[in-house]
């Protein structure tokens, strides 16, 4: 009967044996009564779609079966197959570079003016901030960032945290916040005030939750969207990293 | 299960990490699986296989690289309990493609080389349902 090798890693699944016989004709066979054998063994081996995962090679008499007939190369009584791991991972992808200082500027730019405006009154505020905003929304930067840029990182008085980080949530985060912000402002304007500064609360209450805890709402929904592969929210969040938090690795 | 490394071999390991960066330095972990003891009692350096423009975030062990781990193994009475690799200027946690690729049961030790010296190794082990890892204590011994 021809013979199984079994690596190191999966004879924890052989009870410990290192090699087994098998039967059948092929190597697709001789595997299938492997399997059944030790069903445990086959999501290892298998991807879902019933394929050899590409990091599992057979070798039959130390010949890759690759350069045979595949599964389909036939077995002899005396053949000796042998289940040869290639090992393979690493870090994977760079995210690009994010400062996360400027995107605390916002934060704070936007809790402080706003509730500036709540405390004189003062709706028109509350606009500026929401058309700095949008402004750095369209520009694809934090809309508050050009006072971090031109002055708290020159002077030293903030240092960049940049982080690999995917832009794309923040940017719409920014752009969320400036739609609750607007809605918030034509409300005051349009006469419903409770309407307009629960709006503008809620803007307040999701940056600092961002400053203070560095939970992201916003990224957090965009990369909601993203797993229910809503088209145009193409990036999934950092290694590691729950949806929305801030990410560990530094740049 | 707890890693257990003498201090030395951990330090080839390091070593490793340094020489490779900053491109990604892999290679396995020898030793004996007593019980819940796992100990880890020599290495085999590898080079990275993998094409040299990738070999910043991907390392490859090849079939070749695995015979000649086990054949080193057998030569000592040890066995192939895993690999080592190192993530150059990135945390010592198993990312998503690790995962696509981990072997069950192998113990995965990930050192962090941030700008060229060495950090924290910390070892993993791929849960039975593929669905991530679960970390392994590492404790450092005397040889």
């Amino acid at each position: 009967m021809p013979k199984i090798r079994i690596p190191s890693p999966l004879r924890t699944y052989t009870d410990g044996q290192a090699e087994v016989e098998v039967h059948g004709g092929t190597v697709a066979e001789a595997l299938e009564g492997f399997m059944s054998q030790y069903p445990a063994l086959r999501q290892h081996m298998f991807n879902g779609q019933g394929d050899l995962r590409p990091f599992v090679n057979l070798f039959l008499n130390n010949e890759d079966i690759r350069h045979l007939e595949g599964l389909d190369t036939s077995l002899q009584d005396n053949d000796r197959l042998m289940i040869v791991p290639s090992i393979a991972g690493g870090r994977g992808k760079d995210l690009p570079a994010v400062d996360h200082s400027a995107l605390r500027t916002n934060q704070a730019f936007i809790i402080g003016l706003s509730i500036l405006a709540f405390v004189f009154y003062a709706p028109w505020l509350a606009g500026l901030v929401a058309v700095a905003m949008a402004i750095g929304t369209i520009l694809g930067v934090p809309g508050f960032g050009f006072i971090y840029k031109g002055l708290l990182k020159p002077r030293g008085w903030v240092r960049p945290d940049i982080l690999h980080d995917n832009p794309e949530p923040h940017r719409f985060a920014q752009g969320l916040g400036v739609v609750f912000l607007a809605a918030g402002v034509l409300a005051l304007f349009a006469g419903f005030p409770l309407l307009g500064w629960s709006l503008v609360w809620l803007v307040i209450a999701l940056a600092a939750l961002n400053l203070f805890v560095g939970f992201c709402a916003g990224c957090a929904v965009y990369y909601w969207l993203n797993r229910l592969r809503v088209p145009g929210f193409v990036k999934s969040p950092p290694d590691q990293t729950f949806p929305g938090m801030r990410p560990k690795a530094k740049a | 299960m707890t890693l257990e490394i003498p201090a030395g071999t951990m330090k080839k390991i390091h070593l490793q990490g340094e020489q490779a960066y900053p491109e990604e330095g892999a290679g396995l972990l020898l030793g004996k699986l007593d019980g819940d003891r796992k100990r880890v009692v020599s290495v085999v350096l590898l080079d990275n296989q993998r094409e040299e423009n990738a070999r910043r975030n991907r390392y490859l062990l090849g079939p070749g690289d695995y015979l000649l781990g086990e054949e080193e193994a057998s030569r000592l009475g040890l066995e192939v309990l895993g690999v080592f690799h190192s993530h150059p200027d990135h945390p010592n946690l198993p990312s998503d493609f690790d995962r696509d690729w981990a072997w069950p049961v192998f113990t995965y030790l990930i050192t962090s080389v941030w700008s060229g010296k060495a950090g924290e190794s910390r070892a993993w082990r791929l849960v039975e349902d593929r669905s991530g890892f679960a970390e392994e204590p590492v404790a450092i011994v005397d040889p």
